[in-house]
């Protein structure tokens, strides 16, 4: 991906020259390593603020919810599945969104890298397949396929399944991903140590529901857990109110989320949520051959009824 | 709810008509079987809100 | 003020005899970051640490508290009554706590203990505890504490600063309070080296990378600066999730929910966010802060500007970075601070805002 900033600068400037669109949303370079901030342009000025590299893990499907104008993004596998995703269920219009396309080889997980390294991590940089992180004794140099986030490791959709231009050739696609090897360890355990884990995996939850904001598919305008007529769920920290929030929130997001990662990237005290909305993932998969985000033209799975729809649970 | 520790047997799902009385009454009773079997639920009840 | 010097080896029996007296606090890893939590019998804190992920605030302030209860239940005899939940008073003692942790308890006295109201939950807990600080030798390159009102070796809000000196603690007693957990403890060794802490306080000083600029903050004018044109910007980016608020410190916000369980009741205070649109709802359904932005200058504002205007005790930021660190877009509160210092109100649209 190195290389990406400049061909994005020169679509971004032309696309506002030519009134293409009216505003770009991409990246600016963050102030802290591993950080990239989303933002947006209208200004040459903005424009050369916008940078790619391996920071850029944030899904910027996320800013299109409800625009009114007429907008570029710039947008990796996932985020083009959540573009879709949009588009299927009415978010934004298809020619309301101009989509540059990033065939992306995989973001960086910043909390594994930080905890790879002993103090505080002064610096990172990267090249195609490598990343130098420094801190202020030592200078440490990573393959980045074994630091990048777990999503972008297990990820077989690199390239945008929509766009209106690309900025690079298409990426080789991984193939051979065994996506759902830690679901099925979760799903042998018994009962008990189910619920066990999940206890464990949720107990750091802050309820700050940076998860759910990150979250392109999380766009109701009141979520269940903050209705107060009726109140659905506790407003406490009880873990019972906290697994609450967890557990729905997937099932919302079942037959819909494309695992961008956004939610366990964007969470500060790092709980993989990812294993409850991957189970559905898989499930969906599993059940019903559905994928969520491939296509414009085909309803989503849950949305939908089929004669061959398993109903065997059903008795 | 399998997957977050709530036992198979404690969730059940059937199609029955109003006219299938005698499916209905079959599957309660299996229903009430298998969850007298597996005994009281012991998770996802809230008593007091436990604070921290 | 005196001086005492704790030999490294008698760090942790101290600590064992305090804890007849008191109940003890401190940093300690858990999963995968350090956190403040009580300390079991014999457990002494953690000091190998960048920092805690969260602040200490919720020693004080926890993010869900109890405040009253009640029964239905007629054959008690306090049935019908909502009373004050009971509450342990013991005192106890926060070990380790940075100083710009414990300055910010001070910013944060302004709202909870005031001439009008009192709140007893956050008082009780904040006069019931004695602070026991540890200097800070590492501050990070997200720190600008000397900036933002202290320092890695500020003394405002503690009762006992420790210093590390390789083999042995330094610990200056700064009150009452920290003299008698001195006493507790058995730190009773005189020690004569003032300038110790001097020196740790200009090298620690020295190792500050970041600053902010607050000078120009009170004189700007308060309907410019709300209605200045980089708000949007700043926002953008937003998730409008409570990571910055409840990592923060200072942030002191709640929300008051009561919860019914058959016959009886809770009152109970839990942490709230102005970054969450519910925050100021109407009952109406009205919602006079609507939007991302209008959120985020909120946030952005109560900290640099109205509390600076309000209080005239600086701004409602310690410097600790937290929220720099932990925000999952990178909006960075020392680039708001710079964007807020340097406005100029003439530079500003008259229509904006």
């Amino acid at each position: 991906m190195v290389g990406y900033t400049e061909k994005i600068k020169e679509i971004a400037s032309r696309l506002l020259k030519e009134c293409t669109v009216d505003m770009v949303i991409g990246f600016r370079k963050g102030t802290m390593p591993m950080m990239n901030e989303p933002c947006f342009a209208t200004t040459p000025e903005a424009i050369d603020t916008l940078v790619w590299d391996s920071n850029c893990g944030i899904n910027l499907a996320n800013y299109l919810t409800n625009r009114k104008e007429k907008v570029a993004v710039i947008a990796k596998g996932c985020d083009s599945r959540n573009i879709v995703t949009h588009i299927i269920e009415n978010k934004i219009k298809r020619d309301q969104v101009y989509i540059v396309g990033v065939p992306c080889t995989g973001m960086i997980d910043k909390r594994k890298i930080t905890g790879m390294v002993a103090g505080e991590i002064l610096g990172v940089s990267e090249t195609e397949n490598t990343i130098k992180v420094q801190t202020a004794d030592a200078e440490t140099l990573f393959d980045k396929a074994e630091v990048l986030q777990q999503n972008c490791a297990l990820c077989i959709h690199r390239n945008p399944v929509i766009h209106d231009e690309m900025v690079a050739d298409a990426v080789q696609e991984q193939t051979d991903v065994d996506r759902y090897a830690d679901i099925r360890k979760i799903e042998e355990m018994d009962s008990e140590d189910k619920w066990r884990f999940f206890d464990d995996l949720l107990s750091p939850c802050i309820r700050c529901y940076a998860c759910r904001n990150a979250c392109p598919l999380c766009y109701c305008p009141t979520c269940f857990v903050d209705e107060a007529k009726p109140q659905w769920v506790g407003k406490g920290q009880d873990p019972v109110d906290v697994r609450t929030f967890h557990f729905l929130r997937a099932y919302h997001c079942a037959g819909r989320c494309t695992d961008c990662g956004a939610c366990e990237r964007a969470c500060p005290v790092g709980i993989n949520m990812r294993l409850l909305t991957r189970k559905l993932e898989k499930d969906c998969q599993e059940q019903f051959g559905w994928e969520a985000g491939l296509s414009l033209d085909q309803r989503p799975a849950l949305d939908v009824y089929q004669a061959n729809d398993p109903g065997a649970f059903i008795k | 709810m399998e997957l977050m520790g709530i036992e198979p047997d404690r969730l059940h799902f059937s199609w029955i008509s109003s006219a299938e009385s005698t499916k209905f009454v079959k599957v309660v009773k299996e229903v009430t079987e298998k969850v007298k079997a597996i005994g009281p639920n012991n998770h996802f009840i809230k008593d007091t809100a436990k604070v921290a | 003020m005196t001086l005492v010097k704790i030999d490294k080896k008698n760090w942790a029996e101290g600590l064992k005899a305090a804890a007849d007296a008191y109940r003890l606090y401190g940093p300690v890893k858990g999963k995968d970051y350090h956190q403040f939590k009580a300390l079991e019998k014999g457990e002494t804190p953690e000091f190998d640490m960048v920092n805690t992920r969260l602040s200490p605030k919720a020693l004080l302030f926890p993010q869900s508290e109890e405040m009253l209860e009640y029964s239905l239940d007629e054959s008690r005899e306090d049935h019908h009554i909502m009373k004050a939940v009971a509450r342990d008073n013991t005192p106890r003692a926060v070990i380790g706590i940075r100083p710009c942790d414990a300055k910010s308890t001070l910013l944060v006295k302004l709202n909870f203990d005031t001439p009008e109201v009192k709140d007893p939950y956050w008082l009780g807990a904040y006069q019931n505890t004695t602070f026991i600080g540890m200097a800070c030798d590492a501050p990070l390159s997200t720190c600008f504490c000397t900036t933002a009102g202290c320092g890695p070796y500020h003394e405002e809000g503690l009762d006992m600063l420790v210093m590390d000196r390789g083999d042995a603690y330094l610990a200056k007693i700064l009150t009452d309070k920290g003299k008698a957990f001195a006493d507790a403890a058995g730190w009773k060794a005189a020690a004569d080296d003032q300038a110790a802490f001097e020196s740790g306080k200009a090298a620690a000083e020295a190792r500050m990378v970041s600053s902010i600029k607050t000078d120009n903050l009170a004189d700007t004018d308060l309907l410019e600066l709300h209605g200045a044109p980089f708000w949007d910007d700043i926002a953008f980016a937003c998730l409008n999730c409570g990571t910055c608020t409840f990592s923060c410190p200072t942030c002191w916000c709640f929300d008051i929910q009561d919860e019914v369980h058959g016959k009886a009741g809770v009152r109970m205070k839990n942490w709230d966010s102005c970054m969450f649109p519910i925050f100021t709802v109407h009952t109406t359904g009205h919602n006079p802060r609507d939007t991302k932005t209008q959120r985020v200058r909120q946030r952005f504002m109560h900290k640099l500007k109205y509390f600076v205007d309000k209080y005239e005790a600086g701004i409602m930021c310690v410097g600790c970075g937290r929220c720099v660190r932990q925000c999952p877009v990178n909006i960075d509160i020392r680039r708001v601070s710079e964007l807020m210092n340097s406005f100029k109100p003439a530079d500003a649209c008259a229509v904006q805002g």
